[in-house]
């Protein structure tokens, strides 16, 4: 295994460095679009088949090296910084609950579910890990007001914290309301903390530093049962069907959100994990196939294109038909 | 020009004025509710808007009114570059002269004689369209960039939300200037005139007396020929 580790760092480390140095030779060549489609786009596959939420230990292992490679990215606000979001009453402020880890936090960016599931008339319990699933096109990133989420182009979605005033638009738009806010901290104190903004949002960025280094991210890198992998994200897909087809199972993340770098593979369907969820009040919840927020408005957004093309019609048509109404009154 | 009454704006006019005017009430309400800002400061829960805190139909809403500001703001650049009417772009002087009226309008010194449009109305004309341009362009790249197809660099999405929000102020400010306006007592004939079409002839004559000048002339013509 650990050959197999090493192998596969170095495979990482290479792929990166020749993505990289591909995406530079073709920005001088070709533009931005062939040094993105250049860069090698990575994802993770979460077997829950393998995953135990490591009941024996106090925290699962993942969270902890989760916790323990990001703890520098963590808020720390000034209490007198820790004011309601005026005229509400509230402010969210997870600086004294820092030792939470059963659910996301902005200092907890995975934590691991566990639930019962009935499937075939079998009671299975399954544990989850979750955090973001840096999707495809995310519409957390995509409507941000101040464009303070990028969606890298490895595939990762990180969140900058210089930027970020903290509005929560990202948690309310992501299927799964991944994101969380710190009050007291982050930019929106320089400007008018008392009536704009509220804080910063944190969450999982899939150690973007560390696989810049080669490495891997650490919930990956601690999991003793290796459930969670790491890669090339083509190759995380075609293990993930690989694996399904193995056992029979079922994928999650491929098509939802319409598609992440995130692949779940389980036993049991994700309709009846996504049920068992919502039944035992655990948020967030596995929707099947829940549909990406842009959907909709990217269909209208075809009209927005195509706008200029109508306005232009029209100012003809209006035109010729004011010639020919002059014509007809004799050339008034 | 008819019953001491004279054509300002012609249908199409008013119809691309219409739209332009609600379409971005409509992109200045819903972009406000992206920002976000209405559940902080309760608006849902004014009566008939709980509906306004939510960002999916907020954001629809956004959509469609921008295509149809698009639509609008297209039109009126072809229909009058076609008509060749430049009547409302600015000439060199306006500055000056904007401040001669403005002085004139508070009862200091005379008006200069004005054209169809004065020439603060040209400026603001200009600063209008600078300003919409600005969120139009903008605007199409954040349309372009929630494509799952197309991936623009995070750069060009960074300046095109900054300036996008920096031409959103910039059309709220022209809009209320544009409506302060109307608290002075000459403009006010013109609010009537951008839903009839028409001024007064003695308006027409007293405030844009080379206007007047001009298509008085053309009438005398037309009636010389039996019009």
């Amino acid at each position: 295994m650990s050959d197999g580790l090493m192998n596969r760092r170095e495979f990482i480390k290479r792929s990166f460095l020749s993505g990289a140095t591909a995406a530079l030779v073709l920005s001088g060549l070709n533009g931005w679009e062939d040094a993105e489609a250049a860069t090698l786009q990575v994802g993770s596959l979460i077997d829950l088949t393998r995953c135990d939420g490591c009941e024996y230990r106090k925290i699962p292992a993942c969270v902890e090296a989760c916790r323990e490679a990001n703890k520098r990215y963590f808020p720390n606000p000034r209490k007198e910084d820790l004011k309601p979001y005026w005229p509400q009453k509230n402010y969210e402020d997870w600086s004294t609950k820092q030792n939470i880890t059963n659910r996301l936090t902005p200092y907890n960016w995975t934590f691991v579910q566990k639930v019962e599931v009935e499937h075939k008339g079998n009671k299975t319990v399954v544990y989850i890990p979750r955090r973001c699933m840096h999707c495809d096109n995310p519409p957390c990133a995509k409507l941000c007001p101040f464009s303070a989420q990028e969606k890298k182009p490895e595939g990762p979605v990180i969140i900058d914290p210089e930027i970020c005033f903290g509005g929560a638009k990202c948690r309310e738009v992501c299927p799964w309301h991944i994101p969380q806010r710190q009050a007291g901290v982050g930019p929106y104190l320089k400007f008018a903390p008392k009536f704009a903004g509220g804080g910063v949002m944190y969450k999982c960025t899939l150690c973007y530093d560390r696989i810049l280094q080669g490495k891997l991210p650490a919930c990956v890198e601690a999991c003793p049962r290796q459930a969670i992998s790491f890669g090339p994200k083509e190759e995380m897909r075609r293990e993930a069907h690989r694996r399904a087809g193995a056992i029979g199972g079922y994928i999650y993340g491929e098509k939802e959100n319409g598609g992440t770098s995130t692949f779940y593979v389980s036993a049991v369907p994700f309709e009846a994990i996504h049920r068992a969820l919502v039944a035992a009040g655990q948020q967030p919840a596995m929707p099947v196939g829940v549909p990406n927020f842009l959907d909709t408005p990217n269909g209208i957004g075809q009209a927005v294109l195509l706008a200029p093309v109508a306005g232009l019609l029209a100012a003809g048509v209006a035109v010729y038909k004011g010639m020919k109404y002059k014509e007809m009154k004799g050339g008034e | 020009m008819s019953g001491g009454k004279v054509k300002r704006h012609s249908g199409i006019v008013r119809f691309i004025h219409c739209s332009v005017a609600i379409s971005t009430f409509l992109l200045i309400f819903s972009g406000l509710g992206q920002l976000p800002l209405y559940k902080r400061y309760m608006v849902d829960q004014l009566p008939g808007l709980s509906w306004a805190s939510n960002f999916y139909i907020t954001l629809l809403i956004h959509y469609v009114a921008a295509a149809w500001l698009v639509f609008a703001s297209i039109m009126h650049v072809v229909y009058h570059a076609l008509r060749k009417e430049f009547d409302l772009l600015p000439r060199r002087g306006d500055l000056k002269e904007s401040w001669v009226v403005i002085k004139a309008m508070f009862g200091r010194g005379k008006e200069p004689p004005a054209d169809k449009y004065l020439p603060e109305q040209r400026l603001a004309y200009a600063y209008m369209a600078f300003s919409f341009f600005l969120v139009i362009i903008t605007g199409f790249i954040k349309v372009l960039k929630n494509f799952p197809s197309i991936a623009l660099p995070y750069p060009v999405w960074q300046w095109a939300t900054n300036l996008h929000n920096v031409g959103t102020v910039l059309v709220i400010l022209g809009i209320l200037a544009h409506l302060a306006a109307f608290a002075l007592k000459p403009n006010r004939p013109l609010i009537l005139s951008m839903i009839t079409g028409y001024v007064s002839e003695e308006y027409a004559r007293h405030r844009h007396p080379l206007w007047y000048e001009r298509i008085s002339k053309k009438r005398d013509e037309r009636k010389a020929l039996g019009g």
